[in-house]
Parts: structure tokens; sequence; C-alpha cells
């Protein structure tokens, strides 16, 4: 996932618990560069967002 | 029997989608094997590849943006560039971004690293109009450098060659600001070990407060370290309000000297207007009004007139007014005769017609609208540029353009912007931050609702605008007087401003919208059984009663109390109370505007505060609690007596 506000790449991994795990899972995803809270879509929302140059290059 | 040497490494970095893993599969064809990095769930890949009738072994690292590690990801990177002994790195980069990407390459060439520089990506770049002269910026650099498209395998040849042909590391780049040089030498004067990095990266990263390079120093040096510690105390301590931006400008300095003569933009494909509208958005004589464009098209005609106006009539009004609420209430009045039963489902504070609707017809078409504009602002790479514009103005209030991070969010919610603030560097940033989160950032919802419901009465949206504006500087600076401390430095590199992706846009939409109903949808019909339990019991008039001398005291009429209890439960409770006190035709010009800004103003819902709790303590939230509470009111007095003596909205 890329970060929407500094635009670097989140790692997969990085998940739910990058903010601290407040372990409300609030569906927000937060950029361990910038702190900005993304929004973390479920399965069939997050393949729309993974963008094409990232599914070609993986 | 003689023992095998081991094949030489080759080593792949670079920031995440570059092309690193289309070049190790190149490289490396199908003799791969995926593992976990020792300790960690971060995978690496390993292979081998032949060049020029040699061996090697090939290693694939997770993405990175610099040598000072922030996830697991990179610290796993940075720990096989010091550990991993790699005879060959190869530094991936987006010809596309070079100027972004190569001040990495600077820090690798410091580190002494033995590095080859892959500009990768070629044919995209040329497609706008980007032109390279590689061999000036292999002679600039010294090091060798070889363009490619990894994935039509242009370049392959050019690269198995410039690695059969490697020499080992070169010299480092040109030298920084001389007093920053000074520092460096002094430090790494005093480092006597072998260290992977070289002692001049050493010392750098140490002087950046990188713990971990820090506990090697510790390590390596045994009792020397007594020597180095006051020094590096004495750099960090001289140089804490703004080393990593004179680094990173140096390094950015260096950069543009490495690609003076190397980069050419062919002046017909230059992308103009992105950059145009990017150097606009940042600069304050043409940024205030962008942003007040921004403002009025984004918010007021959209959210405010088209989502809180048209869209909730037709869903407030038509669809659950006249469709869907009469059935339902007459569904379960004819179920039950049970008095409390009926209350409890479809009475005044009924799960139905307060949870429900306000949560459906309400709150949703409002919310939907604001993470609308949101996103469309957010995919356009406007929210860094928001950052820098208003950062001169926010250091005034002891805060940065760090702070528009948890700002803009808190427009979406305040309770998960509250927990953000984390983010922010000092104490000092945190508490401010909070405090004018709690007073005067209203939440989405209740932002919807006040535009759509003040855009009806000429002028009343100005007066609450210049309140919550007044108010929010005026007590920023108050804060940054009251706690005084040092203005933070606030520096951040700008991604690329790009036209929004449809996809994006509505996926993350939906998303938050999702996450915002599933949210309230629960706390909505919570807060409807509490109140209908407190109106069963009497507890609520009670309640009421108690509130209403408050609230009358600012021009209000009591059937306003109940919007300020619900604004308790949730901010946008609140304003949909005031929702319902305006189509009941309760409130004149002059009071509808003096609730709105008290209520934008009103304490935190509860579980802003509970965020508070958690983030701040006990006792700075119970003191941003009371503080707020006062603050809302007496502002609502000010602003009520200041209206009736200047005649203005009546």
């Amino acid at each position: 996932m890329i970060c929407g506000y500094c635009s670097k790449e989140i790692p997969d991994k990085v998940g739910l618990n990058s903010c601290g795990g407040c372990g409300s899972h609030c569906r927000k995803i937060h950029c361990p560069y910038c702190g900005y809270a993304n929004p973390a879509p479920g399965k069939f929302l997050g393949r729309l967002l993974q963008p094409k140059s990232k599914k070609e290059e993986s | 029997m003689s023992e095998e040497l081991p094949p030489p490494r080759i080593v792949l970095v670079g920031n995440p989608n570059v092309g690193k893993s289309v070049l190790f599969n190149v490289l490396t064809g199908s003799y791969t094997t995926v593992s976990n990095y020792p300790g960690t769930s971060v995978e690496i890949s390993k292979g081998r590849c032949r060049i020029d009738g040699r061996n090697y072994e090939v290693l694939d690292t997770p993405g990175m943006y610099s040598l000072m590690p922030i996830t697991d990801e990179e610290r796993v990177a940075r720990q096989i560039l010091l550990q991993g002994q790699p005879d060959v790195l190869l530094h991936v980069v987006d010809a596309r971004n070079i100027e972004r990407m190569l001040p990495m390459t600077l820090q690798m060439i410091e580190a002494g690293l033995p590095l080859i520089l892959v500009v990768n990506i070629l044919d995209e770049a040329e497609r706008i109009g980007m032109k390279f002269d590689l061999p000036r910026l292999q002679q600039n650099l010294g090091i060798p450098v070889v363009g490619t498209v990894i994935k039509r395998r242009q370049g392959l040849e050019e690269l198995h060659q410039a690695i059969a042909a490697y020499q080992g590391p070169t010299t480092a780049v040109g030298p920084y600001a001389s007093d920053l040089e000074a520092d460096i030498e002094r430090l790494s004067g005093l480092l006597t070990a072998d260290y992977s990095l070289g002692t001049r990266s050493t010392a750098i990263l140490m002087m950046q407060k990188d713990v971990e390079v820090e506990e090697l120093v510790r390590a390596e040096e045994g009792e020397g370290f007594a020597q180095i510690a006051p020094v590096l105390h004495a750099i960090k301590f001289a140089r804490r309000a703004d080393l990593n931006l004179q680094i990173s400008l140096e390094r950015k300095r260096l950069t543009r000297e490495m690609l003076t003569g190397v980069l050419q933009q062919d002046e017909n494909e230059r992308p103009m207007f992105a950059e145009h509208l990017s150097r606009w958005a940042m600069n304050p004589i043409s940024g205030v009004p962008l942003l007040l464009l921004v403002l009025y098209f984004g918010l007021y005609q959209f959210v405010g007139n088209f989502g809180a106006g048209t869209l909730v009539d037709f869903l407030e009004g038509s669809l659950f007014g006249k469709y869907i609420n009469p059935a339902v209430v007459g569904f379960f009045n004819d179920l039950t005769d049970i008095y409390w039963l009926r209350e409890l489902l479809v009475g005044e504070y009924g799960l139905w017609t307060l949870g429900f609707r306000y949560a459906i017809a309400l709150i949703l078409p409002i919310v939907g609208t604001f993470f609308l504009v949101f996103s469309v602002l957010e995919d356009t790479g406007y929210f860094p540029r928001l950052a820098m514009l208003v950062d001169r103005l926010f250091k005034k209030i002891g805060l940065s353009g760090r702070a528009v991070i948890p700002m803009v969010l808190g427009f979406g919610c305040d309770t998960m912007a509250t927990m953000v603030t984390r983010t922010l560097e000092s104490r000092r940033e945190r508490v401010i931050a909070t405090i004018l989160l709690a007073l005067a950032i209203p939440c989405s919802a209740q932002l919807g609702v006040i535009l759509g419901l003040l855009s009806t009465v000429p002028g009343a949206l100005s007066v609450w605008l210049l309140s919550i504006l007044g108010i929010f500087l005026f007590i920023g600076y108050l804060s940054a007087k009251v706690m005084p401390g040092e203005n933070p430095v606030f520096y951040m590199e700008i991604p690329p401003m790009r036209l929004p992706q449809l996809r994006n846009v509505l996926v993350k939409t939906l998303t938050r919208m999702q996450s915002y109903f599933l949210e309230i949808l629960p706390l909505f019909l919570i807060a409807s059984v509490i109140l209908w339990a407190g109106k069963m019991s009497g507890v609520l008039d009670l309640v009421v009663k108690a509130f209403t001398p408050v609230v009358t005291s600012i021009g209000l009429p009591s059937e306003a109390t109940a919007a300020f209890i619900f604004g308790f439960f949730r901010r946008d409770f609140g304003a949909a109370g005031l929702y319902d006190l305006q189509t009941a035709g309760l409130l004149s010009p002059v009071q509808l505007t003096v609730a709105a800004v008290t209520l934008t103003l009103f304490v935190p819902c509860i579980a802003q505060f509970m965020m508070m709790k958690k983030e701040r303590g006990l006792k700075v939230a119970a003191a941003i609690f009371v503080f707020v509470s006062v603050q809302a009111f007496a502002t609502g007095w000010a602003l009520n007596q200041l209206l009736l003596v200047t005649g203005v909205l009546s």
C-alpha cells in the first residue's frame, strides 16, 4: 500500500500494528514514515486498490 | 581436500517499486530460495547467477528509503549491508524519480559501500521527456552507472559487464557545509574500530540519533566510548533543532550538483501544469486563494450544499420522512401496545427513529461526500503541500506543518486524529494539537451539518468561520505562550502531484464510509438506549433541567439542551440534533449561528475524551475537557451578545 500522504510504500506486514496497536480494528493503517492514517480496505476493495504496476512487478 | 571459497555476493537495494525484484528474477532465473531473515518475519530472496564465467550469490533486500531504518524491512535491509559483506551492491533507482532517490546513493557512497547505480525504467522516463547523460552521471558520482529497462532486459548486458569489471568502492562525494563537516570530523576522528559503513557514515548516523548504530559503537569502542559520549551529546544538543533538515538539504544540494548537465527535460513533454500547481499550492500568495477555492467548492458546495442539503433532504425528508419512517413506526405500533417498548423502538429517542435515522439518513450522506472530497485531495498529493503552506502560520501557535496530519484527519474523526498527535515531535506540540482538536476542529459530519444549515442563512457561515478560526488561532497562540518551548523544525520530501485515480478515490471513500458507519452505528444505538432509559426514568429531564440555564444563558431555547447532551455522546450525534432543531423551526438566525459555534467548540465526545486520556493522561485530558467546555459557552455567550448588540444576522 502506498501512503496517501507521503507516497511511501507501507510494507504489507506493517498492517494494523504500526500505530501502536490499539486493537480497535479500526481499518486504518498508520504509515510508519509519517504517521498518516490510511484506510485499510478489506480483501475485495484492497485488490482493487493495488496498483497495476505493483501487480506486474511483483 | 581443498576448501572452496564462497562466491562473491551481489546485493540489490533500493526504494520499493523500482524493479528490484524483476532484476533479481532476471539475474537469477529460477534458482532462488525465499526465507525469513533470522529473527524476523521479513522475507529475503537468494539466488545464484553466472556472469562472465564466474558464479555469484544474489540477494534481494526489502525496499528501503535511507540508511536510517524505520520499518523492520528497512532494518533488515541495512543489516544485510552492515553484516552481509556484499561484494557488489546494485542500487536500483526509478529514472523518473532520480532526484528523490539519488540522496540514498550518496549516502551509500559516503559509507564506502561497493556500489553500482542501476537507473531503471528509462523508457517511462523518456516517454515523459527526460533525457539522461549517464556517462556524465558516472563521472560525477565516481561509481559505475548503468541505464536499464529491466522488464525488457534492456541494459542487462551492460550491467553484467559492469558487475564483472567492478573493482571496488571509490571515495566519498563532495563535502557538506563547513560547520557540519567540522562536527562530523570531530566525531568520526574518535572512532577507532573498523565499521562496515565507515567512520564518517557511522558518525553521521549517531548524530542523527540512530540508536542501533550508537549501541554498535558503544560495543565496538568499549572503554573508549567514554570519550565519544560527551562529544556526541554536545553535537546532538547543539544541533537538536535542525540536524536532520540540514543533512537532508545538503544531500539535496549534492544531488542537484551530481545531476547538473546529466538530466534534461524536453520542454514539450514537461508536465508543466502539475509542477506549476505544486508550486502554487505551497506559495502563500497563491496557496491561500487556492486553499479557499478548495474549501469553497469541496466543503461548502459539495459537502455542505450537496451532501448536507440535497442528499440529506432526499434521504431524511423524502425517503425516510415520507415512506420508510411512517411504515416502520406503523409496523411497530401495530406490533405492540407496550409503551416502553414502543418508545425504545420508534419513540422520541427510539433505536429506529433516532439511532438508525441519524446514522443512515443524516450522517452517512454527509460523511460520504466529505470522504469523497478528502480522498480526491489525498490522491492528488495536496496535503503535504498544505503542510508546507501552513507551516509558518502553525509556528505561531507552537506547531509546525507536521501537525497538518492530525488536523486534516481531525476533519474526518477527531478521536483518531488525537491518537495521531503522537507522531508530533515534542510533548508541547502534542498537547497544543490535542487542545485544538478538542476545541476547534469539527468532525466531518458535524462540519457537513453545520455547513448545510448555515448556508441557508446569509452571513451566518462567515460568522461561524471567523469565530472558529479566531478561536483556533487565539487559543493556539495562548497555548504556545503558556507552554514555552522551541519552535519545531518541519521538513518533508514532497511527493509528486498527480491526477487522482478514480479507482483509488472510490476504494478509499468506500473504505472510510464503511469504517465510519460500522463505528458510529452501534454508538448511536447505545446513545439512543441511554437517552431512552433517561427519559423513562426521568433522569434525562433532571439533566436537561440542570443544563438548561447554561444553554439559555447563551440565548438558545431550552429545547437546544438535548443537542448538547447528544453532542457529548458523539460530535456528529449533536450535530444531527441541531439539524432536528432547525428543521423544527425552533431557532432564529442568531440562535442557529450561536448554537453552531458553541456546539463546534463544545466538549469532545466520549470516545475523543478516552483517547485524550490514553494519549495525554487523565490530568491533562480532564483539564482540556473543563477548559474546552468553559471556552465553548464563554464564546457562545460573547457571540450572542455581539450579534444582538450589532444587529448582525437579526
